[in-house]
């Protein structure tokens, strides 16, 4: 038990901010808070290139697939400096589904897409629910029907976050209608974004983030675009949520939203006389809010570590997400508190500051997190009968 | 960065765990409701003296095991997931490591060995009435008169008080901090008895111009600094406990809802109960982890004061919010006297409230963020 990074380790994190420090030039950031913390833009895609071409998104990746062959903390501590950085970066396509199609696609998967990934060139979104399959996923509709060496995918999806930028979508699809248990008819397929039968339309959100419905009309496929077995399709789903959930929880950009807010208040004079920190009040949630972000850290630092070690515990995943998501509105709460009414100033307002203003967008968003990617009480009916053996009602 | 457990610790664990799954249980606790008697297992103290507990981070030359402090913290986790009625914290950590680490040579040889192997006890008085901060003493005062130092003032809640061979206590002096191991046989000394809610042995204790040899002081005028690094290692040993004893309490609440039915089916299979519990995981995982983080910054010697006040919020915090939903989703079982949780409840309760509670955790770790310390680097 020693909870502290290796001489190694600091050094490579210091390596990373001063690398992302020339990499976030003001026009990249620029871009970025326009398109609200989503990424897409022609410089973002560029930058993203860059940093495949110098060897930065597999860093945790061994060296056969073109990474850097280190460990998985490692490759958390690279996106944990890019997302304090400020650079919203892909880490469903480079965390969570990529390892998957690794370890599970076919030969052209591993051959033409995974170092694709790895270099900043493919972009992949997350086609899972459905209009009328959210929660119980496994209900879902959108159905591959096999037609001579091709399969012709029909149907919809909900909440395809980042499709309008990717090249293909991951998507869940009912391969066998007839499966006594509904989710061993699922499998999973790579849909090109580039067929003429894939299309989307936005959905704008409280958060003004962009969602998007995707349709799938008649595409035809190969068996190539078949990842892992036919029928096969759940175990993906839930092996990358699993570390969909970790990529979820990043404590950098936090970390650094706390630091700033710490600064402003140290700074900023109260007509009355004093520092705003000075008040008691803001004290105290300046020291609630440390704690929890602490523990944030700890929980992702543990679960890296578990990867590394190959002992990821199914509980603690989804404790993770439990926390951090519940986690992060909590502390969005209390620092705009500090920051008052400024803090409901829209990025962009003449009078707004860049703390205050990132607080009012922040807060509105927060809420996608704890039902994104499971919703809470999946979560925690995972961890009271995976972490405590405690018996589970039938659905 | 190293989550698992080594070999060492490993053993310490299992040790300690065989030792005290054998010995606790809640008939032998029972003996000490109420304060029908000191509520201090002297046979299991000798038992942890004989397989080397006591001294599992004291320098093999005086007796002890030679490991550091993250194996000690480890012993006492598992003091807490028993309640074992032994004095751990206020003998182990609270004394013995202050002496070793800043003791003279003298001092550590008359006390360490006889302290690890069982023959006597030694306390530390870390609390006044109304200040908390064992760094900081007020009440307590101290004058030097020739080859005394003469100590008034008061201590409260002082463990095992009644028990110990020597107590050891700062004191304001005209120039510093002065820390003293105190005789409570010597003129002048007044125990008085307190009845505390875990029925942990306690007394006020009362000095009226007690002499005290010049020979017995660690420091004369260093104290602050040194109370410091008792404090923060006594709180995180506090931590430990509050782990073993919340994760206890959590898996009793989980068994008991898996068992108990009601409508036909276990109370468990109800989300609202299942949720409760999947509450207290992720409390206990924070406590777990916030603790672990600090006392292994603790064992090598790093800064760690942030850290510290960070795991005393979560024990105080996690350890309220684990004893009320596991006293709830008992129901009235929670609170019956002839199960065991209740007794939990009361430890779960002591640590909170013990060496600093979340609220004034937090407020001085926001005190220290206004002065630019504890940012994130």
């Amino acid at each position: 038990m020693n909870i502290q990074f290796t001489r190694e380790q600091l050094t490579l994190r210091d390596e990373l901010r001063a690398y992302f420090a020339g990499l976030m030039t003001p026009a990249l950031t620029a871009e970025c808070e326009r398109d609200m913390g989503e990424g897409g833009g022609p410089l973002w895609r560029d930058a993203l290139r860059q940093m495949g071409n110098d060897g930065w998104i597999g860093v945790g990746w061994p060296e056969a697939w073109g990474g850097r062959g280190m460990t998985p903390l490692e490759q958390f501590i690279f996106v944990e400096e890019i997302m304090r950085a400020g650079y919203p970066f892909p880490f469903l396509t480079t965390e969570s589904v990529g390892p998957i199609l690794a370890e599970h696609g076919n030969d052209w998967i591993k051959r033409e897409l995974v170092p694709k990934i790895l270099k900043g060139e493919v972009l992949i979104a997350i086609g899972y629910s459905e209009p009328d399959a959210g929660t119980d996923l496994a209900s879902l509709k959108t159905s591959a029907v096999r037609d001579g060496d091709e399969w012709v995918i029909n149907g919809q999806k909900m909440w395809t976050s980042l499709a309008h930028f990717c090249d293909y979508t991951w998507l869940a699809v009912r391969t066998d209608p007839g499966a006594a248990k509904k989710h061993k008819g699922i499998s999973m397929f790579l849909v090109p974004n580039s067929d003429p039968g894939w299309s989307c339309a936005p959905v704008q959100t409280l958060g003004g983030v962009r969602t998007n419905a995707t349709f799938y009309d008649n595409i035809r496929v190969s068996n190539d675009y078949l990842v892992g077995e036919l029928h096969g399709g759940w175990k993906l789903i839930t092996g990358q949520l699993n570390r969909e959930r970790l990529s979820l929880i990043n404590f950098g950009p936090i970390s650094e939203l706390f630091n700033q807010v710490v600064h402003w208040a140290s700074a900023a004079q109260m007509p009355a006389g004093g520092r705003v920190i000075d008040q008691s009040w803001v004290q105290q949630n300046l020291g609630r809010c440390r704690a929890l972000i602490e523990c944030m850290k700890l929980i992702v630092y543990k679960q890296s570590w578990a990867m590394t070690e190959e002992v990821l515990d199914m509980a603690d995943a989804s404790a993770a997400k439990v926390y951090g998501s519940e986690g992060f509105i909590e502390v969005y709460r209390m620092l705009g508190e500090i920051v008052g009414q400024a803090g409901l100033l829209r990025p962009g307002c003449p009078q707004a500051t860049a703390e205050a203003s990132k607080i009012e967008r922040l807060y509105r968003t927060a809420s996608i997190i704890t039902f994104g990617g499971g919703a809470n009480e999946i979560q925690r009916d995972i961890i009271s009968a995976a972490g405590l053996w405690m018996p589970r009602a039938s659905r | 960065m190293e989550f698992g457990f080594s070999e060492e610790q490993r053993e310490v664990q299992q040790l300690a765990r065989k030792i005290l799954s054998d010995r606790v249980t809640p008939a032998t606790l029972s003996a000490y409701d109420e304060y029908q008697s000191p509520r201090l297992d002297r046979a299991l103290w000798q038992q942890f003296a004989t397989v080397g507990l006591i001294g599992v981070c004291i320098e093999q030359r005086y007796g002890g095991m030679g490991f550091g402090f993250m194996e000690l913290a480890l012993l006492i986790e598992e003091v807490g997931r028993s309640i074992a009625p032994v004095p751990a914290i206020s003998h182990c950590v609270s004394t013995l490591l202050a002496i070793q680490r800043f003791g003279s040579e003298e001092m550590k040889e008359a006390m360490l060995p006889g302290a690890v192997a069982g023959e006597f006890l030694l306390t530390a008085a870390l609390a006044e009435p109304l200040n908390e901060d064992p760094a900081d003493p007020h009440t307590m005062t101290a004058l030097i008169d020739g080859d005394s130092l003469v100590l008034s003032g008061t201590k409260t809640a002082v463990p095992f008080a009644s028990q110990a061979q020597y107590i050891l206590l700062a004191a304001r002096t005209a120039t510093g901090v002065a820390v003293v191991l105190l005789d409570p046989q010597a003129t002048g000394v007044t125990l008085d008895q307190q009845r505390s809610t875990s029925f942990e042995p306690q007394c006020e204790l009362l000095l009226d111009s007690v002499r005290v040899p010049l020979s017995s002081a660690i420091t004369l005028t260093e104290g602050a600094g040194i109370m410091r690094w008792v404090g923060e290692r006594s709180a995180a040993a506090i931590c430990a406990h509050q782990l073993g004893a919340t994760d206890c309490a959590m898996r009793m609440a989980a068994s008991y809802t898996s068992e108990r039915q009601q409508f036909g089916v276990p109370v468990a299979t109800f989300q609202a109960v299942g949720h409760r519990m999947a509450d207290c995981y992720v409390d206990v995982e924070c406590l777990r982890l916030t603790t672990y983080q600090a006392v292994s910054l603790l064992a090598s010697e790093v800064a760690a004061t942030t850290e510290v006040q960070i795991a005393k919020i979560w024990a105080g915090d996690a350890g309220h919010r684990v004893s009320y939903a596991c006293q709830h989703v008992h129901g009235g079982t929670g609170i019956d006297r002839d199960y065991p949780l209740w007794r939990y409840c009361l430890w779960l309760r002591h640590n909170e409230m013990t060496l600093g509670c979340s609220a004034a955790q937090q407020s001085a770790l926001g005190a220290r963020l206004a002065m630019g310390e504890a940012l994130f680097n």
